[in-house]
């Protein structure tokens, strides 16, 4: 690493900062994160429609950032980090979605008291096996 | 494609060792490389992590509504969010100031990053406290488990993230823009500017959307 | 903060105190003097010899990949050695606790090994064979070969690889030290939930488990960032993507299934952690948490894991096949092409390890398909290497046979893995011994990949060939022991016997155990016969000196340079020009190593850092499986301060001058006195 003879200050990684991309994605973030506030500001939105509008905002922020941020793009320098990028994002939504629709069957399934009806369920619930030894000191 | 029928070349003329640094390679580029491949394995301990949300958010009603309503709440997590916006802002003015080579530019960029993120730190444990002191702790259930834990993960990067800077201010001062000191710049801004984009993710699956799932 | 133990502790030694030390046990008292004598013929050997300024210098605080290889396949034999002494204890418990009138010695109603023992045995064995045994040894090979096959001098992160390797060596000796230092997990390889929660499993067994496995999961995740980075970055001039080598590709595909699937590993460890550190509640029954959530992400994990340990070993049968063969490797474009499309698909199968949790049809019916996709791009293979031996002049010569029992292998297990895939049918004999035997085929296969790999590449390294008759004896043997084992593990399977037995309760089984050890005395037999095959090769190695290119009849790059390979790899980075680049040079006529006029060639500088990095991190995790806080928060603290510090060292590089290098290049010609066939 010591003995590259060129001035790192002139490898094209250092010259993707640009200051009008980082304000551009700073503005439109903090756009976007306020919008998706504001949505969520005194639930009256139906629970299905604030999770699907919130992760629609949520989505375009995280674009922004890959682009704007992270220079997610096909330039020389960057193109092998895009691909290794483009080569985890399935897998994130390959693992969480297929865990979410495993357990959304198997909670039906094994009939595992959902807790949603009951909401004034006791702060300690019913002590379980565990319940000596994992007692807590105070936090 | 056999071997040997996509070149046909005379014995003296082929060049068959590389003579002099021709072979040199993208030092710096590989050093980001790596780094940004290790930034994806952490991404992928925060999937696990919103897997386990997801699996363990069907028992959130252990948890009271208001309890609920103090752990997620939106006001103060978009304060945190503004605040770490800014502060990825204020590196990315640092990248910019070493584009021009300017060492000020830089140390200015980096040091606001710094306070911004000790601000922010300070905040997000200001929070847990408030709570922990209410007695709303992460051994109270599983979900409780698993949003502190992700929390706390965030914060923890945060503080390395700024530990890191401290040191990238100490190595630049003794050293100039080696590049060793670049590629490590680089390589923290990959850092500083991916816990935004985690951020996202934070503020929205579980602080916006925490208390309707 | 932390959870109230059940049993004493105090500040200074957390649970640690004279009662961990199992002395009333014979058994370990006898591995305790076997290892402690060990120990001792080993530090008076270096201390005879002289040799600990050597080693120290020239191996622990090395950063070049061919010597960090071959630690890596030190430990790795170690720990093979270790796993197969527990093989023994299940094997010979087995066949000695059948039926209610067995007998019953050293404290056990049958057999001589107690449940407690024998369960700690099958879990260390599981996870010593599985991640410190066959992980290591893939590991190694890679770091060894890969570099040479790209034409690179090292790897890309040299220091990153030396703190892989010693991490995972930190893992191996924490497993080691529970041995004889408390107890270790007894509830199988990977982990049972609730029941290695705190309150079900207060000891610290499942903690030196937990924490050897995190660790190294750690190591193996910067390998894997290590050897991708190389590929992707270093390679020689000229080598494009579809002129690279095909254990290269393996290399690749492999290693990004490990870069995408150890960090959920580690969740799934961490979760456990917090739970048995600070009473969380993700594992737990009750309160919230779920059990399952436990076997899901370890199983994303570990389905893709056992795919990270088969692909190399192909990469090594497709090395293998073509220079036993004579003829380039049939199908590359399809090898490079199934090696991804095994990786994808092992991404999306995990649910086939828990069928039986529950799941929606539909749910189960999806992993059945999914599982079975495998079998088209393994398939793909299979037909690839026996056409590439088809109409080849196949020279049954020891690497060659290693190969072919791991193409055979691959049939059985792949076949039987097959079966497991049909839910309905995994319904039937889950958790039954005929699982156990699927995967042992698999695994296996990989181990005899290993060894192919070991015969064919060790000229490379040590420059002299091993020997080929003790060698085929062990062959022969291993084959026995493995038939001898294993077809009637597939028997008692669809008998019904279930797994990690200490006791068997029908009689009727007994013969198949008994033939199960005659399959283990083979197993003996052989080993005794690579030991001989090891001596005989050393005491012979002048006799068995071999050039550049010992198989006269190799393809790729790494032959391209002498035996042992030097220091810096090649004096000058090979210009590639096709692919099979040194079949290409040797058909045309320009296969000489010969250069003049040598240069100064930069190379990283040894440390001792990642030596002390792993040192730190073995006392952190001891510290932390007996809750020594102190001493948890000093290494924790030692290990963040040392990083910083090294951060700061300038100078670590250094230039081998071109004097030297034309030193060891005239050396290493003038050795080659008879360059091998070719
Ligand atoms: C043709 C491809 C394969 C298929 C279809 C397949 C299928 C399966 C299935 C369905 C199971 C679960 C059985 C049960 O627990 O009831 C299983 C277990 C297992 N397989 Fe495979 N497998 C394949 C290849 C491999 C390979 C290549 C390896 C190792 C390198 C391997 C190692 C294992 C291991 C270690 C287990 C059991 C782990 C345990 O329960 O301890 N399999 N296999
Ligand atoms: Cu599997």
């Amino acid at each position: 690493m010591t003995h590259s003879a060129e001035n790192p200050l002139h490898h094209p990684e250092v010259h993707q900062a640009s200051l009008s991309g980082y304000v551009a994605n700073f503005l439109i973030t903090v756009l976007v994160m306020t919008a998706a506030l504001w949505l969520a500001r005194d639930n009256s939105l139906p629970a299905g429609s604030l999770v699907g509008w919130t992760s629609l905002l949520a989505l375009v922020a995280v674009l922004v950032q890959a682009y704007l941020l992270l220079h997610m793009n096909w330039s020389k320098a960057q193109i092998w980090h895009t691909v290794a990028m483009i080569l985890f994002v399935p897998l994130f939504v390959v693992m969480i979605g297929l865990t979410m629709w495993m357990f959304h069957g198997l909670y039906q399934r094994t009939a595992i008291a959902m807790p949603h009806q009951t909401m004034a369920a006791p702060m300690h619930p019913a002590p379980a096996a565990s319940a000596a030894a994992h007692t807590v000191k105070a936090a | 494609m056999s071997a040997s029928t996509n070149t046909r070349m005379q014995p003296g003329s082929t060049v068959l060792w590389e003579k002099g640094d021709a072979a040199g390679h993208d030092a710096l580029g590989t050093r980001t490389f790596g780094f940004w491949l290790y930034m994806l394995t952490d991404a992928m301990v925060y999937a696990a992590l919103f897997a386990a949300f997801g699996v363990l958010a069907h028992n959130a009603g252990l948890t009271s509504k208001s309890m609920l309503a103090s752990v997620f709440d939106a006001q103060a997590a978009y304060r945190d969010t503004i605040v770490l916006f800014a502060s990825v802002l204020a590196y990315g003015y640092a990248m910019v100031a070493l584009k021009k080579g300017s060492r000020t530019g830089v140390a200015i960029g980096i040091i606001v990053a710094t306070i911004l993120g000790v601000i922010f730190l300070n905040m997000v444990t200001g929070d847990l406290e408030h709570l922990f002191s209410q007695g709303v702790v992460p051994q109270l259930n599983g979900f409780l488990s698993i949003v502190f834990t992700l929390v706390i993960y965030h914060a923890l990067h945060i503080v390395v993230g700024v530990l890191w800077m401290l040191v990238m201010l100490m190595q630049m001062g003794r050293d100039g823009f080696t590049s060793n000191v670049v590629y490590r710049l680089i390589n923290l801004r990959i850092f500083w500017h991916f816990q935004a984009v985690i951020w996202v993710f934070l503020f929205v699956f579980v602080y916006l959307q925490g208390k309707v799932i | 903060m932390f959870v109230h133990l059940q049993g004493p502790w105090n500040p200074v030694w957390g649970r640690l105190s004279l009662q961990a030390i199992p002395y009333q046990n014979p058994i370990l008292v006898g591995t305790f003097l076997f290892a402690m004598i060990a120990a001792l013929a080993i530090v008076g050997a270096v201390f005879y010899f002289r040799a600990g300024p050597y080693l120290w210098r020239e191996w622990f605080t090395t950063v070049d990949h061919k010597k960090i290889g071959v630690m890596y396949c030190l430990l790795g034999l170690v720990m093979l050695f270790r796993g197969f002494i527990d093989a023994l204890m299940i094997r010979s418990q087995q066949a000695m606790a059948v039926g209610p009138h067995s007998p019953g010695y050293l404290g056990a109603l049958h057999g001589y090994l107690t449940p407690f023992h024998i369960g700690q045995v099958y879990t260390a064995h599981g996870l010593i064979m599985v991640v410190f045994a066959a992980t290591p040894l893939l590991v190694g090979i890679m770091n060894i070969v890969v570099p040479l096959q790209i034409g690179a001098r090292d790897m890309a992160y040299p220091y990153l690889n030396a703190l892989g390797f010693w991490l995972t060596a930190a893992a191996a000796a924490l497993v080691m030290l529970s041995l004889f230092v408390g107890n270790f997990a007894h509830g199988g390889w990977y982990g049972f939930l609730p029941y290695f929660e705190l309150p079900y499993s207060p000891g610290v067994g499942v903690d030196y488990w937990m924490w050897a496995f995190q660790l190294s999961a750690i190591g193996t995740t910067m390998g894997s960032i290590n050897l991708i980075a190389t590929i992707v970055k270093m390679r020689a001039p000229g080598m494009t993507w579809m002129r690279m080598p095909i254990f290269t590709w393996a290399s690749l595909s492999t290693n990004l299934i490990a870069l995408t699937s150890f960090p959920v590993l580690m969740v799934s460890l961490a979760l456990l952690g917090l739970d048995r550190y600070f009473g969380t509640h993700f594992y737990t029954a009750g309160q919230g948490g779920n059990l399952m959530l436990y076997n899901d992400l370890f199983w994303v994990w570990g389905h893709p894991e056992v795919y990270f340990l088969i692909l190399p070993a192909f990469g090594m049968m497709s090395e293998i096949i073509p220079t036993f063969s004579e003829k380039t490797l049939f199908g590359y474009a399809t090898m490079v092409v199934a090696s991804f499309a095994i990786g994808g698909v092992s991404w999306g199968v995990w649910l086939h390890h828990f069928f039986t949790m529950a799941a929606e049809p539909s749910v189960n019916s999806f992993y059945s398909v999914t599982t079975m996709l495998v079998g088209i791009p393994t398939g793909v293979k299979v037909f690839n290497w026996i056409f590439t031996m088809y109409r080849g002049r196949v020279r049954f010569e020891l690497p060659m046979l290693w190969a072919l029992l791991a193409l055979f292998l691959l049939l059985v297990g792949g076949m039987t893995g097959m079966m497991n895939a049909f839910a309905a049918s995994d319904y039937m004999w889950h958790n039954g011994v005929f699982v156990v035997a699927h995967f042992h085929m698999m695994v296996l296969l990989i181990a005899s990949s290993i060894f192919g790999a070991v015969e064919y590449w060790f000229p490379k390294v040590f420059g002299f060939k091993l020997e080929q008759r003790w060698g085929k004896w062990f062959f022969w043997f291993m084959v026995l022991g493995t038939a001898w084992v294993f077809v009637p593990m597939f028997i008692l399977g669809f008998a019904g016997m279930t797994r990690r037995l200490d006791y068997v309760p029908v009689t009727q089984w007994a013969p198949y155990l008994r033939v199960m050890l005659v399959g283990m005395a083979f197993y003996v037999v052989a080993l005794g016969f690579f030991v001989a095959h090891l001596y005989v090769s050393l005491r012979d190695r002048m006799k068995n000196r071999v050039g550049a290119d010992p198989w006269g009849t190799t393809r790729n790059l790494e032959w391209m340079t002498h035996s042992p390979v030097p220091a810096y790899n090649f004096a000058f980075i090979p210009r590639v020009h096709a692919r099979d680049e040194w079949a290409w040079r040797k058909e045309h006529g320009m296969a000489n190593l010969g250069n003049e006029s040598f240069e100064d060639i930069h190379m990283p500088r040894n440390t001792g850092v990642p030596v002390l990095l792993g040192a730190l991190s073995f006392a952190l995790c001891f510290a932390l499986v007996w809750r020594i806080w102190w001493l948890a928060a000093a290494c924790l603290g030692l290990v963040v301060l040392v990083i910083i510090l090294r951060s700061f060292a300038r100078k670590t590089d250094e230039v081998i001058p071109a004097t030297t290098v034309a030193g060891v290049e005239r050396a290493a010609q003038d050795a080659l006195a008879s360059p091998a066939r070719g």
